[in-house]
């Protein structure tokens, strides 16, 4: 055996910086989790998470959210789970949580996190996500997976002035690049 | 010589005096002028040379119309040319050129072209330089690139920056005239999200260019206070200096909003923002434009649209001229001619159609110095205010193909036919072309779409203003012409141009345009559409309804090439994956190759080596001799799972996969329906219902794509999902002799004996005490081999750790290149192979088409054509001097054959220098190959003047028997 | 273009990605169905001026595949629907 220890960098480092008054902190404390409903079991898998989590099954536009648990649809069939995590294997606890109700993938080092937030906020957003962030039909809670600058993203309002920005974790600093331009640009 | 033309009052701001140059020369305007506004104040009247003949120009309109003041801004880098002077906003040390002549503006070299007028009419190009064929590349191309063409660009980097953004609302009104601020207010109180565009800095439209009142304000005063009130309001996004320049499918918007173009240093932020902006209704409430009146040399610098002549009058405080003449078919005449005195200004003539009067013909080369009217006399005057009536801005409405239709009333073409969906139109772009009817009319939009999107009515009523006289008699050409009638400024189309085309036969509108260039250059014949049709009408004999009209496509005034590009330049044309191991291997002598969107290390320079050959080779050797790691993160990871993914995977490859053993590994093979091969890859069981699939780097997308279309389209019941995660795992190949020893040393409590973890094995497992992994035995370079996984955060620190843990057996790094060389010399198909065109029988792997069973392409993969005996087949190839090197793209021939596609057998597909054979090496397909090992062919390749003998081996170039990765 | 998602409602087609004509739903079966009827499925399609039924997939989204009912003429779309349950109504299921 070979005297080394598996340390994680986070993909941005743990990126926290404001620019023109907004802050973008990458969320690198965040296990992400995805689970595919298996066909037919949507009752099941509703109250197992109710069970599990306490928290409601997420519609296609509104995340659930109990506590440090946020649940997001991500397709017709499969959600994604964000909770506080720094296990390098979050896999096994879910699914036991679950009671092996759902199909789970590991997703925290697919996706970079990253939360924006400040009065501004949606000056800078209107140059990168083409989704209305109007709070009327952008409310808190809401998410939506789209395209910003070209690169597949997932999109969550955590409050009035504050966002959760998800991308694929390989072109984190492409992502991060276009999110603080925007901030720069717009301010 | 000081603004010699300014007069009193204005919407300028003399408060705050701005210095700017023109050719060089210093003067002064003030805030609130464009460059226009400030070059008539200082008494500058030529501004430009036409485009063709080099005629001398001077400002024609005040707006976004202009044909003629085209000029250059700025200095250096970012320098821009062909800027409309009407809609340049004048700011302190603005400098400003004139463009399209040789030596002094006013003494322009190229003016001889306008002597030479009769050879330059209409489709010159077609006629003049037919012949002698030769001459075109010689002669005729060089001079006419000289010679054609308006404004120079700089040829350097655009040193701004440009941006893009999406904006949504329930109702866009583009233009903020007295239409689009009264709907604005009604559609803003009733609680819509409303986005109000306008061109102009100033909103209030044509109320700062005329006298008029609005609920007993003076016009521009009450379009100040909607202004102000409409941009204080939650629900409204007021955009001024933004044109709305394109109406798209679906309610979507162009919007191009200029944030820094008036002021002389943007600070780093973007110049113009292009905007996408998503509708559920729009209004358009663009206005109008004025056109001009045919007669002879009725563009000398001085002859002006009478509207504008107010618009400087009114909103600038500024005088075209000294001695004013009016020209008119309309009402404007009078009321010019009004606002001009009201300055005290000397207005020499009205001259208006409507009393059988007009204009035969302006004098004054470089600026007008008299007309001379139909009855003979002369008139001085160094202005001419020209009136031919006004044309609804219907450009938007045409945009999705919507035509307009003549009105006989206000003798234009109004919005007709389908309009964009969504779409209406209010003020005088909907032919409403006096003060009251256009607010009205604003108004009731505002309260059509209000309803229509809320089902409420709002009470509002229209705001109170007068309705001026507006009466027009169509009145296009002047009798008994004397030389030539401008229609088309901006091309320089004159009303004979448009007879000799149609007496040429272009009788379709449509043709003429094209023939003659009517309305084809930069302002899209804004000011000459509706004239030039006339003329053809009248030509023809028919009338204008009859003639028909062209239609405008985007943009609505031209949008530069930076702001569509937006930030996507440079390093930021696209986003950027970089590897778990990125930092790593850039510390290590990494050179970085873009695969797609990736950066992958193709070799690892050490001290010493002089060039990639040498690094290659040296990977190469290390790797086969000991051991050598190569980051394979790109390559596309799908995770599997379902009751059914078995099932689902068996119909996904041509080959079985019902029956592959919980940890283990199959290889297999992709085809597209039609039968041929796409993809290729390795997919694991971990457990009885989870696979991990890998695609090849470039296909993870496609395949991802195609496997969800199966899951949803072809099979909705099977119990399947799929998720990528390409970007989660961070995946070593760790291949050669030494790789398991290697691992050994990082792998915690797994057999890794050939018996214990044999070639195909999989497992899940732990490194370097405790820490999850996953482990493959799969082999690219044809060496024992394994790729290890683990999440991709880890990525750095185990590369890391696998190179300490191979330090004892002199690791190497290996890059994208060394891992071509070494599936060459294995005989593994990739990219080169997999084009289009391959089938498995090529590939030598018809076997792995089952045919007991239905997957995609398997049918179509039994077509005859597809399993013929002298099928192309991928072999390995040698040259017979081990000297040559070979090339991919060489054509097979067989020796004695002549050189042509009928005796062609063949291609090179991937070549290398194999360090372990020592010499060169290819792939390649040829016909019968499999039958033919040991012949020697040529290698022919005409396009690199080379002919090689080669000899046909096995694909395989070592160990064709796969030992060394079973062992 | 914009597209009105059943689930997630009006969205950029630039999110999209176009694949054809509804048929490609109604693969044959490759053990029962003969090599002519494969052809047809594989290469041939109507190509109307007007309505058109089309696949197209959410990639950039919840990565469904739709079915768009679409004119050709004008880009008017009068219907979408989740190809899924296109495909059950049309008869496929495992």
């Amino acid at each position: 055996m070979v005297n080394h220890t598996l340390t994680p960098t986070p993909f941005l480092g743990g990126y926290d910086q404001s620019i023109g008054g907004i802050r973008i902190r990458e969320r690198h404390d965040l296990g992400l989790i995805s689970m595919a409903i298996p066909l037919g079991d949507d009752a099941k898998v509703k109250k197992a998470l109710k069970a599990a989590y306490g928290v409601a099954e997420p519609s296609a536009t509104k995340s659930t959210v109990k506590g440090d648990v946020r649940i997001i649809r991500s397709a017709v069939d499969q959600m994604l789970m964000l909770f506080p995590n720094d296990a390098p294997n979050p896999v096994p606890d879910v699914k036991s949580a679950m009671k092996d109700s759902v199909w789970v993938t590991d997703q925290s080092n697919t996706w970079v996190v990253l939360e924006v937030s400040g009065d501004t906020v949606r000056d800078a957003l209107e140059r990168l996500c083409p989704i209305d962030l109007h709070p009327d039909t952008f409310a808190k809670n809401a998410s939506a997976r789209t395209v910003m600058e070209h690169m597949g993203a997932l999109i969550v309002r955590t409050g009035d002035n504050s966002f959760l920005l998800m991308s694929a974790s390989s072109s984190a600093g492409s992502f991060l690049h276009a999110v603080e331009t925007s901030a720069k640009y717009a301010s | 010589m000081s603004q010699i033309n300014r007069l009193k009052g204005g919407l300028v701001n003399r408060g705050n005096a701005m210095s700017f140059t023109w050719n060089g020369k210093s003067m002064s305007g003030f805030e609130g002028d464009t460059l226009a506004s400030a070059l008539l104040a200082n008494g500058e009247r030529l501004v430009g040379r036409s485009f063709k003949y080099h005629r001398p120009r001077g400002i024609f309109s005040s707006g976004a119309e202009e044909p003629n003041a085209l000029v250059q801004l700025r200095k250096g880098a970012a320098q821009e040319p062909n800027t409309r002077a009407t809609v340049a906003e004048l700011f302190d040390g603005l400098e400003a050129t004139s463009q399209n002549h040789r030596g002094p503006l006013a003494w322009d070299l190229m003016s001889v072209t306008d002597l030479m007028a009769p050879f330059f009419g209409a489709g010159f190009y077609y006629k003049t330089f037919m012949w002698p064929a030769k001459l075109w590349e010689k002669l005729y191309e060089p001079a006419i690139r000289a010679s054609a063409g308006l404004g120079r660009l700089s040829k350097k980097p655009d040193p701004d920056v440009y941006d893009h953004g999406f904006l949504h609302c329930d109702l866009l009104i583009t233009g903020a005239g007295p239409a689009g601020l009264a709907a604005a207010m009604v559609a803003a109180k009733a609680g819509l999200r409303v986005i109000i565009a306008d061109e102009d800095f100033l909103p209030g439209g044509r109320l700062n260019a005329e006298t008029f009142e609005v609920d007993g304000q003076p016009g521009p005063s009450w379009a100040a206070a909607k202004a102000a009130e409409l941009a204080d309001m939650p629900n409204v996004r007021f955009m001024t200096r933004t044109t709305v320049y394109g109406a798209f499918d679906h309610g979507i918007y162009g919007l191009l909003e200029r944030k820094t173009d008036h002021l002389a240093e943007s600070g780093g932020k973007p110049r113009q923002i292009l905007w996408r902006v998503y509708t559920k209704r729009s209004l358009l409430c663009a206005g109008s434009t004025e056109r001009a009146i045919a007669f002879a040399n009725n563009e000398r610098p001085g002859v002006m649209l009478a509207g504008a002549v107010r618009d400087y009058v009114n909103r600038y405080g500024v005088t075209p001229g000294q001695k004013v003449a009016v020209f008119t078919n309309n009402d404007d005449g009078a009321r010019t001619a009004d606002d001009l005195k009201a300055q005290e200004v000397d207005v020499s003539a009205v001259i208006d159609t409507r009393k059988g009067q007009y204009v035969a013909e302006a004098k004054g080369r470089r600026g007008l110095k008299a007309i001379v009217l139909g009855d003979g006399s002369v008139v001085e005057a160094d202005c001419l205010a020209v009136s031919g009536g006004w044309s609804p801005n219907v450009h938007l409405t045409c945009h999705q193909r919507g035509r307009p239709s003549w009105n006989d009333e206000i003798a234009g073409f109004v919005p007709g036919g389908e309009l964009p969906p969504g779409m209406t139109v209010a003020g005088a772009a909907n032919g409403a072309m006096t003060l009251g009817a256009a607010l009205a009319s604003g108004v009731a939009a505002a309260k059509a779409a209000v309803k229509d999107l809320t089902g409420k009515s709002p009470r509002a009523s229209a705001p109170k203003a007068g309705d001026e006289t507006y009466e027009v008699q169509p009145y296009w050409e002047v009798p008994n012409l004397k030389g030539r009638a401008w229609v088309d400024l901006q091309n320089d189309v004159t009303t004979k141009d448009i007879r000799l085309s149609q007496k040429e036969g272009f009788r379709s509108v449509e043709l003429l345009k094209r023939y003659s260039t009517l309305g084809m250059a930069t302002d899209q014949g804004k000011t000459s559409n509706v004239l030039g049709l006339a003329v053809l009408a009248e030509a023809a004999g028919k009338s204008i309804p009859e003639t028909g009209t062209t239609i405008f496509r985007p943009p609505y005034t031209p949008v530069p090439m930076g702001a569509f590009a937006g930030r996507a330049r440079g390093q930021d044309f696209r986003p950027v994956r970089k590897t778990p191991s990125h930092n790593w291997a850039a510390e290590n002598g990494a050179d970085f190759v873009e695969v797609g969107m990736w950066l992958r290390a193709q070799w690892f320079k050490r001290p010493g080596e002089k060039g990639w050959r040498d690094s290659v080779d040296r990977e190469v050797e290390m790797t086969r001799k000991s051991v050598g790691i190569c980051d394979v993160t790109t390559l596309g990871k799908i995770d599997i799972q379902g009751r059914d993914a078995a099932e689902f995977l068996n119909r996904i490859y041509s080959n079985p996969f019902l029956k592959v053993p919980v940890g283990k590994v199959r290889y297999g093979l992709m085809l597209r329906e039609d039968g041929i091969c796409y993809d290729d890859g390795t997919t694991a069981r971990l457990s009885e219902n989870h696979f991990v699939m890998t695609t090849t780097t470039a296909n993870a997308v496609l395949v991802f794509r195609n496997m969800e279309f199966a899951r949803q389209c072809l099979w909705p019941d099977l119990d399947v999902h799929l998720i990528s995660t390409t970007d989660g795992w961070a995946q070593f190949a760790v291949a050669g002799p030494n790789s398991r020893a290697l691992l050994s040393k990082v792998v915690d409590d797994l057999d890794l004996s050939n018996e214990g973890f044999p070639f195909m094995a999989c497992s899940e497992c732990t490194v370097f005490g405790g820490f999850p992994a996953r482990l493959f035995r799969i082999s690219f370079s044809g060496e024992l081999a394994y790729e290890i996984a683990v999440p991709a955060r880890y990525g750095d620190s185990m590369i890391r750790g696998l190179m300490k843990a191979g330090e004892e057996f002199d690791v190497t790094p290996y890059g994208t290149e060394a891992l071509g060389v070494m599936r060459i010399e294995k005989g593994h198909a990739a990219g080169n192979e997999l084009n289009g065109q391959t089938t498995a029988a090529m590939l030598g792997l018809g076997g792995m088409v089952s045919k007991k069973k239905d997957s995609i392409g398997s049918k179509l993969s039994e077509r005859e054509g597809m399993n013929r005996e002298d099928d192309m087949r991928l072999m390995g190839f040698h040259p017979v001097d081990k000297a040559d090197k070979l090339d991919a793209g060489a054509h097979f021939l067989t020796q004695g054959d002549p050189e042509d596609m009928a005796h062609d057998q063949g291609w090179m597909t991937s070549v290398a220098y194999s360090p372990e054979l020592g010499h060169s090496i290819g792939l390649g397909f040829i016909k019968r190959g499999k039958d033919r090992v040991g012949e020697v062919v040529r290698a022919f390749d005409p396009v690199r003047g080379k002919d090689t003998k080669v000899v046909i081996t096995s694909a395989h170039h070592i160990d064709p028997e796969g030992d060394r990765q079973r062992g | 273009m914009i597209i009105n998602h059943p689930l997630l409602g009006p969205r950029d087609a630039a999110e999209f990605v176009y694949k054809g004509d509804v048929g490609l739903i109604d693969r044959p079966d490759g053990m029962s169905d003969d090599l002519d009827t494969f052809h047809d499925y594989a290469y041939l399609r109507d190509n109307p001026a007007g309505e058109h039924q089309e696949l197209w997939y959410h990639e950039q989204g919840d990565r469904s595949w739709l079915v768009v009912t679409r004119s050709t003429l004008t880009h008017e779309i009068t219907k979408v629907e989740l190809a899924r349950d296109v495909a059950r109504a049309r008869g496929r299921s495992s």
